[in-house]
C-alpha cells in the first residue's frame, strides 16, 4: 500500500476534496437542468394465451421509440417506454394502469391491445387523464362510453361483423352458419355484431360458446356437426385455439368453410398451426396487410431482421407508438412543458397522419379511427391473400 | 331432438377417449392415496411436466428429420415422458413429502399444493407463458377417421384408446404379479404391519410415486397428441378432474379409478347435449359434489375409519 501524506497534507487535500464536491453540487443547481425523460406506456398481453402478438406489438413500440430517440427523441427530452404486461386478463389490466397513472412521467400509453382489457382500465386511465391510443381493441362500446382518453387506430367490431356477413352472404351465399365465441369482449363481440347482420340477409345463424382455456373441443364441434351448417364463423381472439380447434373438427370428419376476425390473421399460429386445414379459410382485416403497402417496407425489413417474422399487430403497434409520439412534440413548445392534458388535446386533433398503414390517420370526436377499409383475406397457399375490400362503415346507433 | 339424438354416437366416443385419461390419471391418484393416504395435488402438474416433456423430444425429432418415422418418434415421445415424470415423481417425494411423514396429516397436503405452484409457475417462466403446438399432423394424420354408427373415430383418438388400454393391462401385471406389487398391495392395506414383515416400505412408497407419476406423464402426452396444444395451466383442470375421477370410482381403488374416469368423461361429453359446452368443467364438479354427498366414499371405495 502506498503511504498517504503527512497529517497537515492530508486534511488540506480532504477540505480540497470538499469544496471541490460543493461546487460541482451547485453549479448543478445553477446550471439549467437537463430534462428528464419523457415516458410513454406500453400495455399488452406480454405473457399468456396471446402473449405472441402483445410481444410483437412491444417490439415494434421499442423499434418507433428506438427510431425516434435517435432522431432527437420529444424536443431533445430522451423517450422511455413503460412495459406494462396485462397478460390479456382485465383484473390485470387495472393493475398496470394505475402503475402508469401512478407515474406521472407518463404522457400517454399506446395500447391495451385486447377489448376486454381495454374496457376494464379505461376508468383508471380517464381518472389519470391518461390518454391512449390502442392499436387491436375493436370492440364498439370502448368509444361509446363517453371516455375522452380513448383512441384507435383500428375500425370496430361494428364496422367487422357487417362486412363479414355481407362478404357471408354475397360471396359465399352460406345459408346456414354455425358461429363459435370464447366469451371474451372480442371474440363474443365481434360474433353479437356478425350475427343479426346475417339474419337480416335472412342466413339461417346457430350460435356455441367455448372458453379460452378450452383444449377439448369435441363437444361444441359434435353439435357443429349436428346441425351440418354451410359455414362456421370463429369468433375467436386466440389464433392457435382457433387452429387446433380446426385440426380437431377434421378429427371429427368435419370440414366445413372457416371464417374468423382480424385476431386469427396470423400466419405462424393459424395457418402453420393448422398444418394446411386452414386452408380455403376467410379472415377479416381491420387492415391492408401492411406487407402490400410502400411507405411499411422499411419498417417490416428492420422489424424481422430483428425480431423474426411479424404476426399481426406489429405494424398497427408501430403506427400508435409513432402517431403518440408526434402528439406528444405537438403538445407544447416547451419541451419542459408536456404534460398529460396536452398530449391528450393533441392526440385528439391528430388528422391526416402519414405512416405506414396505407391511409391518412385521424380521429373523430369519439376517438375512433377515421378512413379505414375492412379486408377480406384468404388462405391460399399457404399465406394470406386479399379478396375484398369493404369501407369501415358503423351503423347507426 | 332428432339432433340431440344424432349427437349422442359421437358424445360415447368423445366420452371415452377422454375418459381413458382421466382413468389413467385417476389411477396414479388413486395408487399414491393407496400407499400413502395422502391427497397428491400436484398430480395435475406432473401431467403437465409429461405433456411438455414429450413436446420437448417431438421437437427434438422435428430438427433431427427423425420424425420421418412416426411409430419411433411416438415411442421416444411416450418414454421420453414417463422417464421425466418418473424421476420429477421421485424427487416429488424424497424432497416434499417425505420429510414430513409422521409429522401432521395436513404438512404434506399444504406441501403438495406448493409443489403444484413451483411446477406451474418454473413451467411459465421456460416457455415464456406461451402454449406449444404439437405438430400431431406429422405422426398421425389429423383427417383420417374412421366413421361407426354416426360416429367419427380419428386415428388419434384410436392410438389413445389403446395406449389407455396397453398401460393398464401392463398396471395390472406389475400390481398382481410382481413382488414390488405385492409389497405396494401390502404397504397401502397397512404400512406398519408391511414393514414388521420385511417390506421396504420407503422404497415401496418412492417407486409407487414414479409409477403413478409415470402414468401421469404418458396422460400428458396423450393429451398433447389429441388437443395439438399444450400451456402451463393444463396441469390444474386435469388434477381436478383426476381427483374427481378418483373421488367418483372410491379413492384408492384401482378398479373405481377406471371407472371413475370413464364415467367422468362420459358425464362431461354428455352433459353437454343439454347444457352447452362451456359449461363442461361445471358438469364435472357438479359430478364431484353429488358423488360427495350421495356416496362420500365413491362407487368401489368401502367406508373406512379415519386414521391418526
Amino acid at each position: 500500500m502506498i503511504k498517504g501524506p503527512g497529517g497537515k497534507l492530508k486534511i488540506i487535500s480532504l477540505a480540497l476534496a470538499a469544496v471541490a464536491l460543493l461546487l460541482m453540487a451547485a453549479t448543478g443547481v445553477v446550471r439549467p437542468a437537463k430534462l428528464p425523460p419523457i415516458k410513454i406506456g406500453a400495455a399488452g398481453p406480454y405473457t399468456g394465451d396471446v402473449s405472441k402478438i402483445g410481444l410483437d406489438g412491444l417490439n415494434a413500440i421499442r423499434m418507433a421509440v428506438d427510431e425516434a430517440n435517435a432522431a432527437g427523441g420529444i424536443g431533445g427530452r430522451k423517450i422511455e417506454i413503460v412495459e406494462a404486461d396485462d397478460a390479456a386478463d382485465p383484473s390485470k389490466a387495472i393493475l398496470v394502469a394505475e402503475r402508469l397513472a401512478m407515474d406521472r412521467a407518463v404522457i400517454g400509453v399506446v395500447g391495451p391491445m385486447n377489448s376486454a382489457t381495454a374496457q376494464a382500465a379505461l376508468p383508471t386511465y380517464q381518472r389519470a387523464g391518461l390518454a391512449i391510443i390502442s392499436q387491436s381493441a375493436t370492440n364498439p362500446d370502448l368509444t361509446e362510453m363517453g371516455y375522452k382518453v380513448m383512441h384507435r387506430i383500428c375500425p370496430r367490431d361494428d364496422a367487422q361483423g357487417p362486412a363479414s356477413a355481407r362478404f357471408i352472404v354475397e360471396a359465399l351465399k352460406a345459408k346456414t352458419v354455425y358461429i363459435i365465441d370464447d366469451k371474451t369482449t372480442y371474440g363474443q363481440g365481434l360474433s353479437d355484431q356478425v350475427e343479426p347482420a346475417l339474419k337480416a340477409a335472412g342466413v339461417k345463424v346457430l350460435r356455441g360458446q367455448i372458453s379460452m382455456e378450452d383444449r377439448d373441443f369435441s363437444p361444441i364441434l359434435t353439435r357443429v356437426k349436428s346441425s351440418a351448417p354451410d359455414l362456421v364463423y370463429l369468433g375467436l381472439a386466440n389464433p392457435a385455439q382457433a387452429a387446433s380447434l380446426i385440426k380437431q373438427a377434421a378429427g371429427l370428419g368435419l370440414k366445413p368453410a372457416y371464417m374468423g376476425g382480424d385476431g386469427l390473421k396470423e400466419k405462424d399460429q393459424l395457418i402453420q398451426g393448422a398444418a394446411g386445414l386452414a386452408e380455403g379459410m376467410f379472415v377479416t382485416s381491420i387492415g391492408r396487410d401492411i406487407r402490400e403497402v410502400p411507405e411499411a417496407r422499411e419498417f417490416i425489413r428492420k422489424f424481422e431482421s430483428k425480431y423474426g417474422a411479424m404476426s399481426v399487430f406489429g405494424g398497427q403497434s408501430y403506427e400508435a407508438a409513432n402517431i403518440l409520439i408526434d402528439a406528444a412534440r405537438r403538445a407544447h413548445a416547451d419541451p419542459a412543458k408536456i404534460t398529460r392534458a396536452n398530449v391528450m388535446t393533441a392526440l385528439s386533433k391528430t388528422r391526416g397522419y402519414s405512416g405506414i398503414l396505407g391511409f391518412p390517420i385521424g380521429f373523430d370526436s369519439k376517438g375512433d379511427v377515421v378512413g379505414a377499409s375492412i379486408f377480406v383475406y384468404q388462405v391460399k397457399g399457404g399465406e394470406f391473400v386479399p379478396v375484398k375490400e369493404y369501407p369501415a362503415v358503423v351503423p347507426a346507433r | 331432438m332428432e339432433q340431440l339424438m344424432a349427437q349422442v354416437p359421437q358424445q360415447i366416443v368423445n366420452g371415452i377417449t377422454l375418459g381413458s385419461v382421466y382413468a389413467l390419471l385417476a389411477l396414479g391418484y388413486s395408487m399414491v392415496y393407496g400407499v400413502l393416504k395422502m391427497l397428491n395435488f400436484a398430480h395435475g402438474n406432473v401431467f403437465m411436466v409429461g405433456a411438455f416433456a414429450g413436446w420437448a423430444v417431438l421437437s427434438l425429432f422435428q430438427r433431427s428429420g427423425l420424425i420421418a418415422v412416426p411409430a419411433l418418434a411416438l415411442a421416444a415421445m411416450a418414454l421420453g415422458a414417463i422417464a421425466a415424470t418418473a424421476l420429477l415423481g421421485a424427487a416429488i417425494e424424497r424432497f416434499a413429502y417425505r420429510p414430513l411423514r409422521g409429522g401432521s396429516r395436513l404438512a404434506p397436503l399444504i406441501s403438495a399444493l406448493g409443489v403444484s405452484i413451483i411446477l406451474e409457475n418454473a413451467a411459465m417462466l421456460l416457455t415464456s407463458g406461451r402454449a406449444k403446438t404439437f405438430p400431431t399432423e406429422l405422426l398421425i394424420p389429423q383427417d383420417a377417421v374412421v366413421h361407426v354408427a354416426g360416429a367419427a373415430i380419428s386415428a388419434t383418438r384410436l392410438a389413445m384408446l389403446g395406449t389407455s388400454i396397453l398401460a393398464m393391462v401392463i398396471l395390472d401385471a406389475i400390481v398382481l404379479k410382481t413382488k414390488f406389487g405385492r409389497a405396494m398391495r401390502a404397504t397401502s392395506q397397512d404400512a406398519e404391519a408391511a414393514e414388521y414383515m420385511g417390506i421396504r416400505t420407503s422404497l415401496v412408497i418412492s417407486a409407487t410415486f414414479m409409477l403413478g407419476s409415470a402414468l401421469a406423464g404418458l396422460a400428458g402426452v396423450m393429451i398433447g397428441l389429441y388437443y395439438t396444444q399444450v400451456d402451463f395451466m393444463i396441469g390444474f383442470s386435469a388434477g381436478m378432474k383426476a381427483f374427481t375421477a378418483a373421488v367418483l370410482g372410491g379413492i384408492g381403488s384401482f378398479q373405481g379409478a377406471v371407472v371413475g374416469g370413464l364415467l367422468l368423461g362420459l358425464a362431461e361429453s354428455f352433459g353437454v347435449l343439454i347444457a352447452p359446452p362451456v359449461y363442461k368443467d361445471a358438469i364435472v364438479f357438479a359430478v364431484l359434489i353429488l358423488t360427495l354427498i350421495l356416496r362420500p366414499y365413491g362407487l368401489y371405495g368401502k367406508p373406512q375409519q379415519a386414521r391418526a
